[in-house]
């Protein structure tokens, strides 16, 4: 019949005048079939649709629950409010001057995949329920009009439009309806969406993911009972199932959404588990954000975070000494061929620092491609390195001081005027670079775990280049060169002075030697520092037995203690249980958060500066202290010095890799990551902003 | 030096490398996917015969309530008549399967647009094979794309907000495809880039 009409109306509409003649046309033949569709049940193709009210409507109370039920043949199926890829929603429109219809309800649905794509409805039959109150005019009967349009699909569609009618008496105390009826909209009742306080679950936080086109909704609560979620949003999150995963602290749903879409500021979900749902709305999405720029920004963004990093990274205390005594070089080069000896020294420097970067990147991306779930920093949670680093540092201290001068020794390799040495340097500059991840560079570096191996690759040089760059341009720019320090006396003074950074830098690594392996971990070291200075004392002995006596000395002393090093056992984390910080356990977090208990974790570790740093200066102080107590704040401390598997999964869920990052989970749900360097202002905005209250 | 050069090297590989993963998707703001198709009287259409020239892309299916909505109604056609007045290029395309709903041979494909009074820039282009189809990612008929100029896709998606099969809806409703032209046509932006397609699948 609908083939008829469009016929008819193809046939008489070719002039354009004509068309809105030919509409209205359409329209009435479309209202007369539906009219002629008016009563209480009605049969259509391939779905039969009734009512589902009481037989009689009890006076009391006024609230009432009616239905349309849709019987729809096998295979078929009729739509969710949001009906995915394709299809649409049935629509409804009541009239009636004794019964007020609210919005329907919308059981929950089924994924459907039809062809290549996704539709989300109902296959078999449905009830769509509706609120309903008998009005003030409501006397001895309930009359009601039902206008319907709905689109019934297999692979073809059929859509079909009718009108219902019903009249039903009131009287009786309470509503009769029949056995049949009633179980029907039980079954169905039980499917409504709950309000989600209900639900075993929380909203972590939702971000969208820009870069992957993502929306990402963290569910914390327990595990063991996976949840799946429907989007209330069509236009914007795509209807194709979510990848589900279970975290640390429950869930991780990840959406495609359509590209090119804007995202909204809040949207919808329902979610199912094991037969029953849960409404969750109005959730606000957060771009991943910190130190107010997202993590996953474009490659771009991160390429800049990376380079800024690596400027960052040569006023570190660790590499600053190193730079100076290159620059030193630089200064003294003077005369014929002095500029071009500089860009030379400059060229080769960044080939050692991106050389260095690209080897330390390929041996991550091998591990993570390995599966290994490591981190950035991961190299500082082996003891022998935090050692290596310790003599290294230590070496380098003396050297600088002018405890002793070794004829080819390392820091003189580094500060002669040719090629290889500069190279040399490069290298260098990257390895005492090691235990300063310095701010922007967790960004850049958590993204590079995501990413795929040449972006991550990129990332790394990017890092490197910025590493490098304020030394190249001081090289071959003449103009800067010219600003240089006349060569001097001076330069022997501030060559003993860095000595003292450098020494600092050793009673920190000896520090997180002992929090890696307990307090024999000190003592090993400190010990083997001192043996080494005493080779060192030996080896510029006029006697040749000495000398390889010194030697000797070096080489037992190492052996000896990574041989000690090794029978060591880990420490027991000794976070007081005294002190108001809690270890790390996504038990206990998940159960603050349940009972309704905002929940602050700080990811760090004893390698890590800026860690340190903030904790000395704000999350330790007393204000901090009396601010979290004040509102009832669960504080953990997730101690990753050593590694720790639940901490780098948690870490990875927030899409980070590195150390420090501090997370705020408001009572009220949600989820806010913090700067990677602190203020006492950053704390006093997470109880402005969320107001924490126990619930 | 080599090492650098090397290093550089590989850097700016790296990036080239990136950018063409990024491209072929039928995202607005990017450049619109390449095609080869031939319409129903047999003349090749692609994407760069029609450089410099405002594009607009329509996924058809005859026997579609969503396609009878907007074809019964003269609505798209009167689109397309007002459109390619103003020098706007209209193709209209079938990507059925053979031996699913909506698949023509050519000469049948000649008559249903005749039929159907099809005012588009060309007869149907006719993508048994879906290859046009699935490089846009189309996935209902109608599913609507505008392309600019120089190639790149200013909207994709629904042509218009209300998905009712019911033609009475289409006086109120606010047409996408028409507002975009507009927009565009006035040198403005388009105000809304993508939307949700709404209608029946297409059968690939």
């Amino acid at each position: 019949m609908q083939q008829g009409s469009y016929m008819l109306v193809s046939r008489v509409s070719r002039p354009a005048v004509l068309s809105s003649i030919a509409l209205i046309l359409f329209a009435v033949i479309f209202l007369s079939a539906a009219v002629a569709l008016a009563d209480e049940n009605i049969e259509a193709d391939h779905v039969r649709i009734r009512w589902l009210t009481p037989e009689q409507f009890g006076e009391n109370p006024a609230e009432k629950t009616i239905g349309l039920y849709f019987e729809v043949d096998e295979e078929w199926h009729v739509y969710w409010r949001n009906a995915g890829d394709s299809g649409a929603a049935p629509r409804f429109a009541f009239t009636s001057e004794q019964l007020a219809v609210g919005e329907p309800l919308w059981p929950y649905p089924e994924r459907l995949p039809i062809a290549h794509l996704t539709n989300i409805g109902y296959e078999g039959n449905v009830a769509y329920l509706f609120p309903a109150r008998l009005t003030d005019k409501a006397g001895e009967r309930v009359t009601l009009k039902a206008d319907l349009e709905w689109l019934v699909c297999k692979e073809e569609c059929i859509p079909g439009f009718a009108t219902l009618t019903l009249d039903r008496l009131i009287g009786g105390d309470s509503d009769q309806w029949s056995a049949q009826d009633a179980d029907i909209l039980a079954h169905f009742q039980a499917r409504l969406p709950q309000a989600s306080d209900n639900s075993p679950w929380r909203v972590g936080s939702l971000e969208f993911d820009e870069t992957a086109a993502q929306l990402i909704l963290t569910l914390q609560g327990p595990a063991g009972l996976e949840p799946t979620a429907y989007p209330l949003d069509g236009n914007f999150v795509s209807a194709a199932a979510p990848e589900v995963t279970e975290t640390a602290q429950g869930y991780q749903l990840r959406f495609n959404t359509a590209r090119g879409v804007a995202a909204p500021d809040k949207t919808d979900f329902v979610v199912v588990a094991d037969g029953a749902a849960w409404a969750f709305s109005n959730i606000t999405l957060s771009a991943p954000a910190t130190f107010a720029v997202p993590e996953t920004q474009s490659l771009l963004v991160l390429l800049l975070l990376a380079f800024a990093g690596g400027i960052i990274l040569n006023l570190m205390p660790c590499v600053f000494p190193v730079l100076s005594i290159k620059l030193f070089s630089l200064i003294q080069a003077s005369g014929q061929g002095a500029a071009a000896h500089r860009v030379r020294e400059g060229v080769m420097y960044t080939a050692g620092v991106l050389m260095t970067f690209a080897l330390l990147g390929g041996v991550f991306l091998v591990l993570l491609a390995g599966g290994a779930a490591i981190g950035w920093g991961f190299q500082l949670q082996s003891p022998w390195v935090v050692v290596g680093l310790a003599v290294l540092f230590w070496v380098m201290a003396l050297s600088f001081i002018g405890a002793f001068e070794f004829g080819h020794s390392l820091m003189n390799l580094a500060g002669r005027a040719n090629s290889r040495s500069s190279f040399a340097t490069g290298v260098l500059a990257v390895f005492v670079a090691a235990p300063c991840t310095g701010p922007f560079m967790g960004a850049a570096l958590g993204a590079s775990a995501t990413l795929p191996a040449l972006p991550a690759m990129a990332i790394f040089l990017g890092l490197g280049a910025g590493l490098a760059a304020p030394f190249l341009l001081l090289a071959v720019s003449p103009g800067l060169s010219a600003l240089l320090p006349r060569p001097g006396p001076w330069m022997e003074t501030l060559r003993q002075f860095l000595a003292f950074p450098l020494f600092a830098t050793v009673i920190w690594l000896l520090w997180v030697l002992s929090r890696l392996v307990g307090d024999d971990g000190w003592l090993i070291g400190a010990s083997l520092l001192l043996l080494i200075a005493l080779a060192i004392w030996l080896v510029r002995s006029e006697r040749r037995w000495v000398r390889a006596g010194a030697w000797a000395l070096g080489l037992v002393a190492i052996l000896v203690s990574v041989q000690r090093l090794q029978t060591l056992e880990a420490p027991v984390t000794a976070t007081a249980s005294a002190s108001a910080w809690q270890p790390f356990d996504t038990q206990q977090i998940a159960a603050a958060q349940q009972k309704g208990q905002a929940v602050f974790i700080d990811y760090t570790a004893a390698w890590c500066i800026t860690c340190q740093v903030n904790k000395k200066l704000v999350l330790d102080t007393d204000e901090a202290n009396a601010l979290f107590e004040q509102h009832d704040v669960l504080r953990i401390r997730a101690d990753w010095t050593r590694y720790d598997e639940n901490i780098t999964q948690a870490l990875a869920a927030l899409n980070r890799n590195s150390v420090p990052v501090y997370v705020f989970y408001p009572a009220g749900g949600g989820r806010e990551i913090l700067p990677q360097i602190l203020t006492m202002d950053s704390i006093r905005e997470l109880f402005n902003e969320f107001s924490v209250e126990p619930q | 030096m080599k090492i650098v050069k090397c290093l550089l090297g590989g850097f700016a590989a790296s990036l080239m490398l990136l950018s063409v993963f990024a491209s072929a998707e039928a995202v607005p703001g990017k450049p619109a996917p390449d095609f080869s198709v031939k319409d129903a009287a047999g003349k090749t259409h692609s994407l760069a015969d029609y450089k410099g020239e405002w594009l607009v892309l329509e996924w058809f299916n005859k026997d579609c309530p969503y396609v009878r909505k907007h074809y019964g109604s003269n609505n798209m056609q009167s689109l397309q008549e007002k459109y390619t007045a103003q020098g706007v290029k209209w193709l209209t395309i079938i990507s059925s399967a053979k031996g699913k709903q909506g698949y023509h041979e050519p000469e049948e494909a000649l008559e249903v647009g005749k039929a159907h009074n099809l005012a588009a820039s060309a007869p149907f282009l006719l993508d048994p094979s879906g290859t046009m189809g699935k490089a846009y990612d189309a996935k209902t008929t109608p599913h609507m794309y505008i392309i600019n100029p120089e190639g790149t896709l200013v909207y994709a998606g629904a042509i218009d907000d209300n998905d009712s099969a019911n033609p009475a809806v289409i006086p109120d409703s606010k047409n996408y495809v028409a507002a975009a032209l507009d927009e565009v046509l006035a040198g403005k932006p388009v105000s809304t880039p993508a939307t949700r397609p709404y209608g029946c699948t297409i059968k690939y």
